[in-house]
């Protein structure tokens, strides 16, 4: 809170915690349960009791709450309004600095956007609803030409981003769940499940961005599109797949001067991804592979673009790309070449590591990582605050 | 009424013992005398005909059952008898409707499972999500197992609430085809319906721990259900602690914990690894919505998204959770009015708001379950219901017709912090279990949404995995009463599910011992064991012991009764100052437990007049539902005194020490409860021994507070009050409560010094007195 913020000054007294008491090792209370055979630092209750496993801080001390004397709603901070601006540039380097790849702080950086833009509509000047009116097929206009195809909806609130429960229950209380329930549930639901149970190995984040960036659609997911309560949602995948149409294009124009690094800078780390996808979606129809393809080949395909662009560490990362070029040709070598290209445009690339070595795999990718982001001359300007 | 029927089918010796049969809790010395005695009377003429009329040749089907070794289907044959195999009576034409929708309950298809288990087993761990059927059904089939007439022992279901006990029961006694208080009935605080042919009741857990601390081994029960074990609330808890202990020792009683969600594996490995016997409940998915940023006013968007709901989305109920009485009842009349508006604006569907709380009156809270209303013509918008509950809806009440949940992620929650000796109620974050119990809500008849009004990284940041159990969250004084009652000696190695902190434990062990419920060993004390019998804290029930001392037990039981139950006073929003003008017409200048004795002597003083009370007290701002359950509490608390012999008697009022005694009489029991002025003319005041800096509560009508006060309770908002406060002279304290004030236990400081003095003064003025003498 600023200096212009609210007062609430209250006067506390010296010892609000009674930590007088608390220390105090001669009270009855204490004596008495001392005599029963209790030691400070021990739990009460049965020794060696099975459910012990679950006791948690509440059965040593007492529950701390904070005192909320406002409407403000779960996660709201008192502040939100007068956020300073701009801080969303440090945000990427911040995420940079932790080695997040360009495109996943691309999309981070687009749904903040998205979301800021929603509600500033939103506020300024409401909603507009639309009434549903079919399909335009051929020139008749048919209810539902096919199935499972995302549908402009009405009736449904604004503000909410969708997850089903199910979902829900997996992910966040996959333990608590009884057997008998599992067992209970039918097959295809299993098979959600199971989906989105391999969806969930992937870090939130890039699960989120997958999400934003409408790329990856499987049934599922296109059917949750589809309860999507937001209009606004639906705009963007509009707007998403006219800049991807156009990314497209000028893709095509690019295609003949950048095809051949295109498809021979795969990184390990892509390619490891990729390996565990293939085998969590073969289930998965041959349109979800696809655009898959598709997005994986523009990642590699910025990020060789990057790379060639920064003269600075040109030599080292090309070196290093033609010794993995061999180990992952293969799986690159599967897909058609007509990637797109991205505006990326920060002009450097997320280095991978070279050993196959598992073990340092990671390590050694923060390390190259974060050195990376200090031969970043944009990163370094950011850090540095000089404008370009 | 039982004896005679048993007698009056003598003639045939084999319909007779049908009879005793059906006649149920009858143990077998009653069979006996009632075989002894056949003699035909013929002042009881019109009672043998009419059971003779009704029971001639009736073969209870129960009979030819074995204890312990039933099948559902000789259940179901003896539900499908056309008499009740229970009473010999026919059954009733609803009977058979209900009979038909209980076969339809989820927890049905499963009765042979549950029976098989149930055989197998001393306890068994059943979980049922609200809905299944398993409050009502579970009692039954246990009933029909039982056999209770074959034992003389009953069935115990506990509840945590007192209207579910209640209405349960009343429920099931229907089910049944049975009168509520003949073969099933219930035992809550107040309240006892059981007769002499009682073989099921429900009851409160609290009413169980109670009936527990006479009758260690619970002898009377052959089978104990704990219901709602997944609520934890203290006495449940406490329950599965001692029912642990006494199924080791009684290898007869059977034990089941149900609980309503999933949990149960926690259930199941305290009691043993019990088995665990689960029926589904939520049949359909539900949908789960977040806010992409969290909102600045949770009421305010929730309000909101009830609108949201009820302008665009199909037909289908609306459930809201909101924190308090309040903000419930506030955001009704938002609703309402908003909705008013969208009809008359746009073709809007109407739409009937209720709010649910625990302290609205029993007929108020069966409105929930009222119809959506009808479209307002013919063909127009369906119209719905929207309840705005508190977590009461949570688990423990089943809404049919929710469609639509909406979460704002709180609830007030009771929090006790044992170093400053408060405990509060306080709106705090929600956990993840009860964010998916809210939830699952919105599953109950087809295809739900639920719409949270936070973020999924809130929900996945903010909140705590499961709910602190009752037993970490208050006061263990009285339950440290109750267990020493209930013959527990080693209270650091009672095994409870969720043993408390040990400071906690050790702050009610302290409270105990000052208020001499407990001698400095630690055994309980006769005045210790005297107070357990108040199902009260131990300062009241301590205060109201020790009351005949200061000549005014009669006030203090009045004091005690209005401060047991909600407040008395109302105080509308938009009729703040007339309300308090009338308040000041009770008032008394020292104390607010004085102005509450005012009101209630006003109360019952109109009432004996013939006046109309409900609108007396409207008149005069009061409630006359609390001033009533005052008046109703009172009336057991007197009985509990009478058996104990403890005197009632009264100062005269005119005596100048009428109130004074009564000043003094507070001090027995909340001497613990007390603070002093900080400064000369400060409003801050410190409360002694714990050193909090409080303020006294503005509703308070003392004009002129001492530099002591006693008060009844502490109070955490914005600012730290103290509530309901009178005022009382450090005299009194130090001739009161001798050990508490024993001013070289104090530390050095404002307290202690002003203490001092006072001993100081008290010796010198003795001392003159002396030698005047």
């Amino acid at each position: 809170m600023g200096l212009a913020g609210a007062k609430n000054k209250r006067k506390v007294g010296i010892d609000p915690n009674n930590t007088k008491w608390s220390r105090n090792t001669e009270s009855f209370g204490q004596k008495m349960l001392r005599a029963k055979g209790w030691e400070p630092g021990q739990y009460l209750g049965a020794k060696d009791a099975p459910h012990a496993s679950s006791y948690t801080e509440a059965n040593v001390s007492h529950i701390r709450v904070t005192l909320k004397d406002d409407n403000m709603g779960l996660g709201a901070k008192r502040n939100n309004g007068d956020e300073c601006t701009g801080l969303d540039a440090f945000q990427t380097l911040l995420g940079r600095l932790n080695g997040k790849t360009e495109d996943i702080l691309e999309s981070e950086r687009k749904a903040r956007e998205d979301t800021k833009l929603g509600l500033y509509v939103e506020r300024k000047m409401g909603t507009i609803r639309f009434v549903k009116g079919g399909w335009l097929v051929g020139d008749t206009i048919k209810d539902a030409p096919v199935e499972k195809e995302k549908q402009p909806t009405r009736n449904l609130i604004e503000e909410f981003v969708t997850k089903n429960l199910e979902d829900k229950e997996i992910s966040e209380a996959a333990e608590k769940k009884s057997k008998k329930r599992k067992a209970d549930e039918e097959d295809d639901k299993d098979d959600e499940k199971a989906r989105k149970k391999e969806k969930k190995d992937k870090k939130e984040k890039k699960r989120r961005s997958d999400t934003e960036a409408g790329t990856e659609s499987d049934d599922s997911r296109s059917k949750r599109k589809e309860k999507k309560s937001k209009k606004r949602k639906s705009d963007n995948d509009d707007d998403d797949s006219t800049s991807s149409s156009k990314r497209r294009k000028d893709k095509s124009a690019e295609t003949g001067e950048s095809g051949s690094t295109d498809t021979s800078t795969p990184e390990v780390k892509l390619s490891k991804k990729e390996r565990k996808e293939k085998k969590a979606q073969d289930k998965k129809e041959k349109k979800a592979q696809d655009k898959k393809e598709k997005k994986e080949r523009k990642e590699r395909r910025r990020k060789a673009r990057a790379s060639s662009g920064s003269e600075a560490e040109a030599g080292d990362s090309t070196s290093r790309e033609k010794k993995r070029r061999k180990a992952s040709d293969d799986s690159a070598g599967e897909e058609p070449a007509s990637g797109t290209s991205t505006p990326g445009g920060s002009g450097y690339s997320t280095p991978a590591a070279v050993t196959t070595s598992s073990r340092f795999l990671s390590r050694q990718r923060f390390i190259a990582q974060k050195r990376m982001a200090f031969t970043d001359t944009v990163a370094l300007n950011q850090i540095f605050m000089i404008k370009s | 009424m039982t004896d005679y029927n048993s007698e009056s089918s003598d003639p045939t010796k084999g319909v007779k013992r049908t009879n005793m049969g059906e006649d149920g809790t009858k143990d077998s010395k009653r069979i006996k005398t009632a075989n002894g005695d056949e003699k035909y009377n013929p002042y009881l003429a019109h009672q043998y005909e009419d059971s003779s009329s009704q029971q001639n040749g009736f073969k209870s089907p129960l009979d030819q059952l074995e204890r312990h070794n039933t099948t559902a289907l000789q259940m179901s044959q003896a539900e499908d008898g056309e008499r009740n195999p229970w009473t010999g009576e026919p059954h009733s034409q609803q009977y058979f409707k209900i009979l038909q929708s209980r076969r339809d309950l989820p927890v049905h298809k499963q009765r042979q499972e549950f029976l098989d288990t149930y055989h197998s087993t001393q306890i068994l761990v059943f979980v049922g999500e609200t809905g299944s059927g398993k409050t009502t059904q579970i009692p039954q089939y246990v009933l029909f197992d039982e056999l209770p007439f074959q034992t003389g022992k009953l069935i115990a279901c506990t509840q945590p609430r007192r209207v579910a006990a209640m209405s349960v029961a009343q429920r099931v006694a229907n089910e049944l085809d049975v009168k509520l208080g003949e073969e099933v009935g219930y035992s809550i605080r107040f309240e006892n319906k059981t007769g002499p042919k009682t073989m099921l009741k429900y009851m409160t857990d609290g009413q169980l721990l109670r009936e527990a601390m006479h009758d260690h081994d619970m002898t009377r029960y052959s089978c104990i259900i704990l219901d709602e074990a997944h609520e934890r609330t203290l006495a449940t808890d406490i329950l599965m602690a001692l029912l642990k202990q006494i199924a080791a020792r009684r290898k007869d009683l059977k034990i089941i914990v149900m609980s309503a969600t999933l949990d149960a594996q926690k259930f199941q490995s305290y009691f043993y690894n019990a088995p665990l016997l689960a029926v589904p409940g939520r049949t359909h998915p539900v949908e789960i919505f977040y806010t992409p940023e969290p909102e600045r006013d949770y009421v305010e968007a929730s309000v909101r998204t009830v609108l949201q709901i009820h302008a665009t989305e199909p037909e289908g109920d609306i459930l809201l959770f909101l924190t308090g009485e309040e903000e419930i009842e506030d955001a009704c009349r938002r609703i309402s009015l908003e909705v008013d508006d969208m009809i008359r604006e746009s073709d809007a569907g109407p739409m009937r708001v209720y709010p649910l709380y625990g302290t609205l009156p029993p007929a108020q809270q069966q409105r929930i379950f009222d119809k959506a209303p009808e479209p307002l013509r013919k063909g127009g918008r369906p119209g719905r219901k929207c309840i705005v509950s508190t977590n009461i809806a949570e688990t423990s009440l089943t809404i049919d017709g929710i469609v639509y949940v909406v979460d704002p992620g709180f609830s007030k929650q009771k929090i006790y912090n044992p170093r400053s000796r408060v405990e509060s109620l306080l709106v705090s974050p929600i956990s993840k279990a009860s964010a998916q119990q809210r939830a699952g809500r919105a599953g109950r008849t087809r295809p739900g949404k639920c719409f949270r009004l936070y973020t999924e990284k809130a929900f996945k940041k903010e909140l705590i995995e499961q709910t602190y159990p009752e037993i970490l969250r208050s006061n263990l004084a009285n339950t440290v009463l109750e267990l020493k009652k209930l013959g527990v000696e080693d209270l650091v190695h009672f095994d409870l599910m969720d043993p408390p902190a040990p400071e906690t434990m050790m702050r009610a062990l302290e409270e105990l011992n000052y208020l001499a419920c407990l001698d400095d060993d630690g055994e309980l004390t006769k005045l210790g064991s005297l107070a357990s019998e108040f199902p009260l804290d131990p300062a009241v029930a301590v205060m109201l012991i020790s009351s005949p001392e200061f000549y005014c037990s009669n006030e203090m039981l009045s004091i005690t009764s209005l401060l047991s139950v909600p407040s008395i006073w109302i105080r509308p929003n938009n009729a703040r100052k007339r309300a308090d003008e009338m308040k000041a017409q009770f008032a008394h200048p020292d104390g607010d437990h004085l102005t509450l004795l005012n009101a209630y002597h006003a109360f019952k003083g109109a009432e004996q007049q013939g006046t109309d009370m409900k609108q007396w007290c409207h008149e005069h701002f009061l409630s006359f539902r609390h001033l009533s359950s005052a008046d109703n509490v009172r009336a057991q608390l007197k009985r509990i005194m009478e058996t104990h012999d403890i005197e009632l008697i009264s100062t005269p009022f005119q005596d100048k020490n009428y109130y004074i005694n009564i000043r003094r009489a507070l001090l027995a029991g909340f001497f613990m409860q007390v603070a002093m002025r900080e400064g000369s003319n400060s409003k801050v005041y410190k409360t002694v021994k714990d050193d909090q800096l409080v303020m006294i509560h503005p509703s308070t009508v003392v004009t002129s507070p001492y530099d002591w006060v006693v008060y009844n309770e502490f109070v955490l908002t914005t600012k730290q009050y103290v509530r309901t406060v009178t005022n009382i002279r450090p005299e009194w304290l130090l001739e009161i409560a001798p050990i508490y004030y024993d001013v070289d236990s104090f530390e050095k400081g404002e307290i202690k010094s002003a203490l001092s003095r006072v001993t100081e003064k008290v010796r010198r003025r003795q001392a003159i007195k002396g030698s005047g003498h």
